[in-house]
């Protein structure tokens, strides 16, 4: 069958990184092979926020490569996979510094200085929102309601919230991160309640 | 069958049980406008123009995606309906280009047709629109080898997604982003890679994925007739519709400008295969033999057909009395006939008559059926399966008596044939190949022979030049497909016609003719004057079978498109031919908006007025 010849134009959509060869490791294939029995065998695809999930904890983001992966073993299409992806900002296709700072732009957190604390950040860090530092530690996003809209302002720390937290307590907070890790994530009321019951 | 009846506009409706209230509408002639719903994949709901209003429901409801139930009582022309549907095209047409002046869908485009009839006069968005055009980007992207996609266009109606999930079996297509943001895409810009690829032209309601093989070459208006006909490139037998474009023979260029399916429930739904839909440029093509040739020691050169059929009776004569024992011509007849299952009924049957009359009721014993066949790359779960078969008429062959072996996934069996022309004991080939080049499959072993002088005399009658044809003493210049009215019988057995939607090219003519002049030509009482005749002698020699009334099957003639909606988007002609039954031929006119103030129809410009 022969097709018009003619040379076309590339859409200037950004690209998931193409990455290396992918698959879970041996724990998280178990992790897997748990969650997805929670579904029924004709609804797999279910399972594929969670096999997104473990794919960026392995390796920090979502790569084309494990896009391919998580379709084969949710038994989908990568495009499919793609389109969950890009649909959820909580998932990142290029590489994302040690510690992703989720600042809430949302109306209470706004309201409390939010702005501020974005500012004082980029400053701290000198890279602005959506960047990553050059060190490869944090990468600063602005996102929408944590819901924790009554500790605000709030930033998500990977997975943590570090709630009430003030634009002269930037630096405090950065600084923490840089020498003592993830040690340094005890901003959440979380952290203390639970601390507070071990004690008791 | 179990049924619903139900009111809409006023009208009681009678549709069976399980039927949509779009469904009903359309049924019952009441035009509602729609863009994600398609008859041949699941429902969506998700672009909310196909609005009515059901008494006792609390909002306004998607026709598409409520099921009929008794009394219910459906209108979708009160006031409140006709704003919420003008809303919504006002919101669908926000970012759309309305490029319609340089667009392929313009002139039979749902989007256009509908906005016309249902949308507002006026748009209040006065933000620039989104586009994909900018610095080193363009919106019209690369989607596969087959298609383009233009991004500005696309209304996300998912059809083309859907299609990719539900009748493809490869989710290829995904809406990447989310929101505004949204965009048909492939996974990492791929594209589409399948053999139902051209369908997505078909199932997309907007100009937004088209073929590579139509963009920029044609627009509705110049395609201004159409004739129903069947595909042959496979057994399946795919019903189809050959566009032809408006041009005065002598102009440049071919006259036959697309392919696309026509619906038929049992054969091929509202699909089409790429094969199909893409390969038709052969017909019109550089190689395709336009008069008779005779060979002149290393040449062929073009005669005419009342110098070469005395020529060729001749050495067909000469060829038969070489061997003249009758018993040896029962079992190594010394002229054979070597026929692509490209051949049409008609034309195996004049044949088969003539070998008879030639050679007894053994004669068919001189004819060897070829054709090829190839897997098709398709997912597993498709719904739309290509036959392996890469030729119409095994079982019409079949069905006449030639020796075609069992089943329709057979393979051919040329063993015979080429041991008696290799071991030279036949004086004479003659090859019928109505097909495109490659549907004998590997003939290089007949050419060999030809040339080496093993095989004497060597006849091919064809529509293209193929390696085989140069090798030959007579060339005869027959039709394709496209050229003439023919019986196929596919692979489910159903006998199903193809209509000649152009004539053949220069001095070809129509193959039965061929054969039919040959018969004469060698003192057998052959008299058919068209391929009608010859279908009603066939008809009677075979009563109790479908062919039986193969002559009663509807012989179609270009169909003038009357207007632009008639000819509307192909797979969704069905529509047409419900919905605007008796409209005039004035575009954006829809009979049903009669008496509705032109007002109500729109969203006032101003809220305060
Ligand atoms: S490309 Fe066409 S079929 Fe696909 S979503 Fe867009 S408008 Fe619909
Ligand atoms: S499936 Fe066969 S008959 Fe149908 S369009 Fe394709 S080649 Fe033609
Ligand atoms: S507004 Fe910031 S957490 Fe809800
Ligand atoms: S056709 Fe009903 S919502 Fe699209």
């Amino acid at each position: 069958m022969d097709y018009a010849p003619a040379k076309f134009h590339k859409s200037a959509r950004e690209l998931a990184e193409p990455g290396g060869a992918f698959a879970y490791t041996p724990e998280h294939q178990a992790k897997f092979d748990a969650n997805v029995k929670c579904y029924p065998p004709d609804q797999r695809r279910s399972a594929i926020l969670f096999a997104l999930y473990l794919a960026q904890r392995q390796q920090g983001y979502v790569t084309a490569a494990a896009m391919r992966h998580v379709a084969e073993q949710i038994g989908c299409t990568p495009a499919e996979v793609e389109d969950v992806v890009s649909y959820y900002t909580m998932f990142f296709t290029k590489p994302v510094g040690t510690y992703v700072l989720n600042v809430c732009r949302t109306l209470s957190c706004a309201l409390r200085g939010a702005e501020r604390v974005t500012a004082a950040l980029s400053a701290e860090l000198g890279i602005t929102p959506g960047e990553t530092d050059p060190t490869g530690t944090f990468t600063l996003i602005e996102v929408e309601c944590l819901g924790a809209c009554d500790r605000a302002p709030v930033v998500m720390v990977n997975d943590d919230w570090h709630e009430c937290l003030a634009p002269e307590d930037v630096r405090r907070l950065v600084e923490d991160l840089r020498t003592r890790g993830p040690a340094a994530l005890t901003g959440c009321h979380l952290h203390k309640e639970k601390a507070a019951e071990a004690t008791s | 069958m179990e049924t619903v009846t139900l009111t809409i506009d006023g009208q009681p409706i009678t549709v069976a049980k399980g039927r949509t209230v779009l469904q009903a509408a359309i049924e019952a002639g009441v035009s509602v406008p729609y863009y994600c719903y398609h008859p041949g994949i699941s429902i969506d709901g998700s672009c909310r123009v196909c609005v009515v209003k059901i008494e006792k429901m609390p909002k306004l409801q998607t026709s598409c995606s409520t099921l009929c139930a008794d009394g219910m009582v459906v209108s979708t022309r009160e006031p409140d309906v006709v704003d919420a549907r003008a809303g919504v095209f006002e919101f669908l047409l926000a970012n759309h280009p309305l490029d319609c002046p340089v667009c392929d869908k313009g002139g039979e485009c749902p989007l256009q047709d509908f906005s016309y009839t249902f949308g507002p006069a006026d748009s209040r968005m006065d933000f620039p629109r989104r586009v994909f055009d900018g610095e080193g980007v363009k919106a019209d992207v690369d989607f596969g080898p087959t298609l383009m996609l233009n991004r500005n266009r696309c209304i996300l109606c998912t059809r083309c997604v859907r299609f990719m999930k539900e009748i493809d079996d490869d989710a290829q297509i995904g809406i990447v982003d989310r929101g505004a943001g949204s965009e048909i895409a492939t996974f990492q810009e791929q594209g589409v890679h399948s053999l139902l690829s051209g369908n997505l032209m078909d199932v997309c309601p907007v100009g937004a994925i088209l073929t590579r093989d139509y963009r920029f070459k044609s627009r509705p208006w110049d395609n201004p007739t159409v004739v129903d006909t069947t595909c042959t490139l496979c057994s399946k037998g795919c019903n189809t519709s050959a566009w032809l474009k408006a041009k005065p023979e002598w102009a440049k260029g071919s006259r036959l400008i697309r392919m696309t399916p026509r619906y038929n429930p049992d054969v091929n739904g509202y699909w089409m295969c790429d094969i199909g839909r893409f390969n038709y440029h052969w017909v019109e093509g550089e190689s395709r033999l336009r008069r008779p040739m005779t060979r002149n020691g290393d040449v062929l050169e073009p005669t005419a057909w009342h110098d070469l059929q005395p020529r060729l009776r001749d050495r067909l004569r000469q060829a038969r009395g070489s061997s003249e024992s009758a018993a040896s011509s029962v079992q190594a007849p010394p002229v054979r006939f070597l026929v692509s299952a490209h051949a049409s009924t008609e034309e195996l049957f004049v044949l088969k008559q003539l070998v008879e009359g030639l050679m007894g009721s053994e004669g068919l014993n001189a004819v060897t059926l070829a054709w090829t066949t190839s897997d098709k790359a398709q997912p597993a779960g498709t719904k739309f399966k290509v036959s392996r078969t890469n030729a119409p008429n095994v079982n019409g062959a079949r069905d006449l008596g030639y020796q075609v072996g069992a089943g329709n996934e057979g393979t051919p069996d040329l063993s015979a044939l080429r041991s008696a022309i290799e071991s030279g004991q036949t004086a004479a080939v003659y090859v019928l190949d109505p097909g495109p080049d490659g549907s004998l499959g590997d003939t290089s072993w007949l050419i060999a022979a030809r040339q080496n002088g093993t095989l004497p005399l060597l006849i091919v009658q064809g529509a293209v030049m193929t390696d085989l044809a140069s090798a030959a003493d007579f060339v005869l210049a027959g039709s394709a497909f496209v050229e003439k009215d023919a019986l196929y019988t596919n692979d489910q057995g159903r006998v199903q016609a193809a209509s000649r939607a152009i004539a053949p090219p220069g001095e070809a003519r129509d193959d039965w003719s061929i054969l039919v002049a040959l018969g004469q030509s060698l003192g057998l009482a052959l008299a058919y004057e068209s391929a009608i005749d010859v279908r009603r002698a066939l008809a009677a020699t075979m009563p109790d079978t479908p062919y039986a009334s193969a002559d009663l099957l509807v012989v179609t003639r270009p169909v003038a498109a009357r207007n632009w909606l008639q000819a509307s988007n192909p797979s969704e002609r069905w529509k047409w031919d419900f919905l605007y039954q008796d409209l005039p031929p004035v575009k954006g006119h829809s009979v049903q908006m009669e008496g509705i103030s032109p007002r109500a129809a729109y969203i006032p410009l101003k809220l305060t007025e």
